[in-house]
């Protein structure tokens, strides 16, 4: 198991710098830099910039996120902040405001 | 969620800083958190905390019991049980209802830990 998980009921604030997989169920202010997956989950709360692998939100993000590989915004997920990823995708029931840039 | 953790852990969700990963700031909240990476910046939780070998705390940290298999640098405060094991290396002033230690492990500070002296000593 080579993870990071922030689990519900934690908040963090502050930085987070991470050489694999993060998930997040909890509350995280401040910015998280991983080079792998990321993984913000239903009920986490994000108040950070967030740059990863790839991204994958189905919590709730506030912040610019950028991706080196793909961003997914998942079905219940909530993303308020500009997006800088090659891929991106945005399930229905999925709310987003900002900007996409996606690097062409 | 699955996770290599044993012994103290009673169920529920588990917040892990894994080996590679490096927290810059406070946490807080309440459930348990296992650090096998580095954390610079004050932890406070309501639930236990364990430091295995090779993760690192460069803080003042509070919780409800506190295992320490790796570095705790700074002072601690457990309103439970505070075990040191024989890897683990604590500099700061401990403050804990219950304090053990094994053999091996490093401690340079201050214990300061509450428990009522037997009879033959106090005489």
């Amino acid at each position: 198991m080579a993870n990071t998980v922030i689990a519900q009921g934690i908040t963090i604030e502050g930085e987070i710098t991470a050489d694999e997989d993060v998930v997040v169920q909890g509350t995280l202010r401040g910015k998280l830099l991983a080079k792998d997956a990321v993984s913000i989950e239903p009920g986490a709360v994000v108040e950070a910039d967030v740059e990863a692998g790839s991204l994958a939100v189905s919590g709730q993000v506030t912040g610019n996120v950028s991706a080196a590989d793909r961003v997914d915004l998942l079905a219940g997920g909530r993303l308020i902040g500009d997006v800088r990823a090659a891929r991106l995708t945005i399930a229905d029931g999925a709310s987003f405001k900002g900007n996409v840039d996606m690097d062409v | 969620m699955t996770s290599g953790v044993k012994g103290t852990f009673d169920g529920g969700d588990e917040a892990v800083v894994g080996q590679s990963t490096r927290i810059r700031g406070r946490i807080s909240g309440e459930g348990d958190l296992r650090v096998e990476g580095a954390i610079e910046g004050d932890v406070a939780l309501a639930g236990t905390v364990l430091v295995a070998e090779g993760g690192s705390i460069e803080a003042d940290v509070e919780a409800t019991s506190l295992v320490v298999e790796g570095t705790v640098s700074g002072d601690v405060s457990v309103s439970d049980a505070l075990a040191i094991r024989a890897t683990g290396r604590i500099s700061g002033i401990i403050r804990a209802a219950g304090v053990s230690i094994e053999e091996g492990a490093s401690i340079s500070g201050r214990v300061e830990a509450e428990f009522d002296m037997p009879e033959e000593l106090t005489g």
